[in-house]
Parts: structure tokens; sequence; C-alpha cells
């Protein structure tokens, strides 16, 4: 009599071993399973990025020594500008400061190298960032840089919009003055596309996180008003 | 009348249960799925988002930038169709915890940065201020859900409970 309940519990004991057994099984192995998942998708993201990287891109006339940026004038103190063409604050920041800028660029006291980065292309539905800025460089080869900024944000689109067509950037082209034909294909082929990444992505590096940032002498300068940019770059001048 | 409501009580947590953890779990896995939506589509920016919180060199974080919404696609995915969980959760609660760090620490330091955790992210514009006690108290609504998940991961309606055979068993070992 006991020893058939003896058996009982003993084939209990084991029934419930093995079930416990199966279960750590069966737990091992969803976890490696989602373990795996996991890790693999963290390196379809790590080289879908790094496949998106281009390392090889023309340069457009009049870039700066390291193609970061294009050169405006050639005063001793280095103005370094990190604007995107559809950032609304870089919009009030032309049309505050801009002409002080261009007075101390006439003048001959400083040099500006305009980062035209494309940080938002996310906000636009058509990558509209990386359109305006390849498309200023185009401008740069023709010689225009500067008059093709200056419209650019004259006629800035709004953020979360299509943004500007490349048939209407080729129209504001031609309108400062560029040749249609050149300034056309070079935007309809975005030809300085790659340069666009190579531009952002040197601004990334150099800590800017956000636009318009402005360094004198590659010193970030907090107050972005006329008065403020005037003192950094006579201190700097010193 | 105290004696039947707590006896209702206690027959409801068990009836209950199962479902606030559904509830959490298809939650969560909504958070992973729009957070790594929104970043996919622009890995470099994500990878910006990443360095403006200025904790590690530009090539690691920009890296990290790449991979993060890809994992946290997966997670969302794991958690919606409920497998493994107890190890999604697990690994949810540990990115959030890595999240609220970083967030609390740029305040700390007076970055003023976007968190990026939906997208967008990096530095602010001058005039916008950063809004890090809402950000980190969300992140903790999240990190709720997936204690909740770790405590309980036997939910109805995953292939955690398909696996096992018999999604009524509570067995809370997995």
């Amino acid at each position: 009599m006991s020893s058939r309940k003896g058996q009982r519990d003993a084939a209990r004991v084991v029934r419930e071993h093995l079930a416990r057994e199966k279960r750590r099984k069966r737990t091992l192995w969803t976890s490696v399973g989602a373990v795996a998942v996991l890790v693999i998708a963290g390196l379809i993201g790590w080289s879908v990025w790094a496949g998106q990287r281009s390392d090889e891109f023309t340069t457009p006339k009049g870039a700066s020594d390291a193609s970061t940026g294009i050169v405006i004038g050639s005063g001793a103190v280095t103005i370094d500008l990190y604007e995107d063409y559809l950032c609304p604050a870089c919009k009030q920041f032309q049309q505050l400061s801009g002409g002080t800028i261009n007075q101390l660029v006439s003048e001959g006291k400083a040099r500006v190298v305009f980062h035209p980065v494309a940080y938002l292309d996310r906000l636009s539905t058509t990558g509209y960032s990386t359109r305006a800025s390849a498309a200023s460089g185009c401008a740069a080869d023709g010689g225009k840089f500067k008059e093709f900024t200056d419209a650019l944000f004259e006629r800035q689109p709004p953020e979360g919009s299509a943004g500007l067509s490349n048939q209407e950037l080729i129209d504001i082209g031609a309108g400062v003055g560029l040749n249609r034909d050149d300034f056309g294909s070079c935007v309809s082929d975005g030809r300085y596309k790659p340069w666009t990444e190579h531009v952002t992505e040197d601004a990334s590096r150099a800590g800017v996180t956000g636009t318009p940032t402005v360094k004198v002498n590659g010193k970030d300068v907090e107050d972005r008003s006329p008065d403020g940019i005037r003192a950094a770059v006579e201190a700097a001048g010193r | 009348m105290d004696v039947t409501a707590a006896r209702t009580r206690a027959i409801r947590w068990p009836v209950i249960r199962p479902w606030l953890g559904v509830a959490a779990r298809l939650g969560l896995a909504a958070v992973w799925l729009i957070a790594g939506a929104t970043k996919v589509g622009d890995l470099a920016a994500s990878g910006r988002a990443v360095n403006a919180y200025q904790v590690m060199p530009y090539e690691l974080a920009a890296a990290i930038g790449a991979a993060l919404p890809f994992v946290e696609l997966a997670l969302g995915a794991l958690l919606l169709l409920g497998l493994a969980t107890r190890l999604t959760a697990g690994v949810s609660a540990a990115l959030l915890v890595v999240f609220v760090t970083g967030i609390a620490s740029a305040w700390a330091r007076g970055l003023a940065i976007d968190c990026g955790c939906f997208g967008s992210g990096g530095q602010l514009a001058a005039g916008q201020s950063p809004s890090y006690l809402p950000e980190i108290l969300r992140d903790l609504g999240f990190l709720a859900l997936a204690g909740f998940l770790l405590v309980w991961p036997r939910t109805p309606v995953s292939v955690d409970g398909w696996l096992a055979g018999d999604a009524h068993v509570e067995d809370d070992d997995e």
C-alpha cells in the first residue's frame, strides 16, 4: 500500500521534473532567439547606415580647404555659419544679422565660411534640406552662392511641407543670374548631394547639434545679434 | 460587506491581471514601434540626436544612432508577438533606464537639447526651452509597463502562451 503510493509520488516527481526541464529549455531557446533578433536588427541598422555614407564627393568652386563650406570674402577673422535652408531660426538670423556680417566682410575684417548643412531632411516630405544645399553647391560653381542663399531664405518653405521643387530652385537660380542650362542640369542631377552629406557630417563631427550655429575663429558665439557678432569678430581680430 | 469586497477583489485580480498584461505588452510595443519608425527614415539624424548628448565620441554616437531605431522596431515586434516577453521587457527596461539617465544628465549639465525620443532631436533653437521633466516622466511611465511585464510576463494571445500549450496555466517562470 505505502509502496504503491511511494511509486505514484515518485512518478509524479519525475513528471514534474521533466515538465520543468522542458519549460526551462523552451525559455532558453526563445530567449536566445529574441536576443539574436535584437542583435541582428542592430547590425542591420549599422550596415544600412554604413552603406548610405558615400565617401566620394565633388567639391564645388569656392569651397573651403576641407570642402566643408563655401568661402565668402577674405578677411582675417573666420566666421563659420552652419545653417539649414529649411530652418526658420536661420532665416530670422539672416534677417537680423546678415547685414552686419556682409558689412564685416566688405570692410575686409572677416571672411565667412557658410556650411549649408542638411539637418532637417525629415521636416520636409522631399528631403528639401539636402536638395537646397546641393543646389547651393551648383550656385557656388556659377559664382552666385551668396545671392542664391539670400534668395532661398527669402523664399523659405514652411517646415513639414514638400519644400520648393527642383524646378523652383532652378527658377530662383536663373533669377539671381545663373546660367539656366548649367545650373539646371547640376540641380536636376543632384551633383552636389554627396558634398552636402560631407558638409553635414563634418558639422556633426565638429559638435554642431543645431542650426544656426555661429563660430568666430572656431569659438561658438552665443549672442547671435548684430552687436554680438561684431563684438566677437573685433575681439578675435585684436 | 467588507468580506465580500475583499473576496471579489481577490477573485478579480487573477482575472484582470492577464488583460492588464496584454495592455502593457501592446502599449510598450506601440511605444517602440513608433519610436523606431520616426527615426528609421534618417539614420544620420538619429546619430546626431545621440551625439547631442555629448557623452561619447561622434563615430560611436553615429553608429549607435543608426542601430537604435532598428533595435526599437525589433523590440516592438517581439512584444507585439509576445515572444520571450520577460526578456524583451527586461531589455526595454534597461534601455529606458539608459534614456532617463541620458536626459537627466543633459539636464544636469545644462544642455539645451531635444531628447530625440520620437524623431527630431539635437539642439533646440534659440528661445525654445527643453522639456526634460515631461520627457523623464513619460519614460518612467513606459518603465512601469516594462516592470509589469517583467513581474508577470505571461499574457493571453502571445507566442509564449501558445508555445507553453496552455495559456491558462499560471506558471510565471518564463
